[in-house]
């Protein structure tokens, strides 16, 4: 279900989503990040990793950009362990516990969304820009659009699976 | 090997990790123009650090092998330096109308007021009384004994001595004195009042005192002195060497030394 979701949002990304950009540069979103963070936390950081860099391969494949989102997908991936350590709840996860705001709570969501919207966009931004001179100018779009990107994956969050539903369908 | 194995272990992931970016990265570096610049500039500066330390570093492992090439050379000076000591020949300047010899100083003044300076060689060398002394092309002082192998020097440093200079190349003409004291600082008396100088410009011998010719460097002017009557002043200048550590030295003497200090004497009383 996990791989399929995630071949899915990068599809969508690829072919729709990656233009819903209001506001350009300031506003350029990430809808596959929120297949990567529907991954259990339970799952153990080898998939987690193998994952995030998969989603930059497929990104990468599926929009002519070699190398980019790959690298971005890695960092992300090999940080994600540690982000869901960070926000883990007082007795760590139980077993049955999945990313969605019925089960670890509204402020974890958006947390881990953010964090990891922050860190994926950073990274991206990084590799997009190279030259140290120009970080300064690039940063600032890199920072709007990670709380874009952190917008539109509560908005699919809300849409797929509702507060109120135990199980989502996708 | 186990416990190779063991550490591999303990840090899987971050060697998976490791390799996963490093593949994307080189998929990323293969791909972008932008990045492969940055990425050849970046490493081209590491690469030319990293190889100007090795080089420091050989210097220093060379460091005996260049002490004795530079043993090798300083001999090769010091027997230069023998082969002029000992044929030494005036040599002469037809268009200057003056003739150079080599010397040595045997001892050179100590900054006593009243030090002479000994040098050689002496009457054997062709050397005569009242020959202008040079070191390094700057005034040095005068001949004023002499022996057969050794002569005896009057030099600038030596409060006995009155030399004829001239303020720049075409400036005031006044006689340079040392009154005993700095060695750094020597007077040039009886300047008039109207000469034009600053500190710095270049006093030069005037030629008059026939022992040198006109226009060899003597000083620089430091500051003007204190008044000498009304229409003179003093100004002070400082030595263009160390007089006191010079080795090597010059006779110079016109090509017509004989007549000019012939005619140079006053003429009998009637």
């Amino acid at each position: 279900m996990n791989g399929l979701r995630l071949v899915l949002l990068v599809a969508l990304q690829a072919l729709f989503l990656g233009e819903v950009a209001p506001f350009g540069e300031w506003s350029r979103p990430q809808w596959a990040l929120w297949a990567l963070l529907m991954l259990p936390p339970q799952l153990g950081p080898f998939t987690k990793l193998l994952a995030g860099f998969s989603m930059g391969l497929g990104l990468d494949i599926a929009l002519g950009s070699y190398g980019h989102h790959m690298v971005a997908g890695t960092i992300l991936g090999g940080a994600l362990p540690t982000i869901h350590s960070l926000f883990s709840p007082r007795d760590g996860y139980e077993v049955t516990n999945k990313p969605t705001v019925r089960d670890l709570g509204t402020q974890w969501v958006i947390g881990v969304t953010l964090s990891a919207a922050l860190l994926y966009h950073l990274a991206l931004t990084l590799v997009d820009t190279w030259h140290a001179h120009l970080l300064g100018a690039a940063i600032w779009p890199a920072l709007t659009s990670a709380v874009w990107t952190t917008f539109c994956c509560l908005l699919m969050h809300l849409l797929v699976i509702p507060p109120g539903r135990k199980n989502s369908s996708l | 090997m186990r416990n190779l194995w063991l550490l591999l272990q303990r840090n899987a992931f971050f060697l998976a990790f490791a390799g996963l970016l490093v593949l994307s990265l080189m998929v990323l570096v293969q791909n972008d123009g932008s990045a492969r610049s940055s990425w050849f500039r970046t490493t081209g500066g590491v690469a030319a650090m990293v190889e100007g330390q090795q080089q420091q570093w050989a210097n220093y492992l060379r460091l005996a092998e260049q002490n004795s090439d530079l043993a090798a050379q300083n001999a090769e000076l010091r027997e230069q330096l023998l082969s002029m000591r000992t044929s030494s020949e005036w040599q002469t300047a037809p268009d200057l109308g003056w003739k150079v010899k080599n010397g040595w100083l045997v001892k050179a003044p100590d900054g006593q007021p009243r030090s002479m300076a000994l040098g050689t060689p002496g009457a054997n060398g062709d050397i005569r009384i009242e020959s202008g002394v040079l070191a390094f092309g700057s005034a040095f002082g005068s001949v004023v004994d002499l022996g057969q192998e050794h002569v005896r020097i009057l030099p600038l440093l030596n409060t006995a001595g009155t030399w004829s200079c001239r303020l720049g190349q075409n400036g005031a003409v006044a006689p340079l004195t040392w009154d005993g004291r700095d060695p750094k600082r020597f007077s040039l008396n009886d300047v008039p009042r109207y000469a034009q100088f600053q500190a710095g410009d270049t006093v030069f011998t005037s030629g008059f005192d026939l022992k040198f010719p006109e226009g060899i460097s003597v000083g620089t002017v430091i500051e003007e002195g204190p008044a000498s009557g009304s229409e003179f002043k003093t100004v002070y200048v400082a030595p263009l060497l160390d007089l006191t550590s010079v080795r090597h030295i010059e006779f110079i003497r016109h090509i017509s030394d004989s007549e000019r200090t012939v005619l140079s004497q006053p003429l009998p009383a009637p």
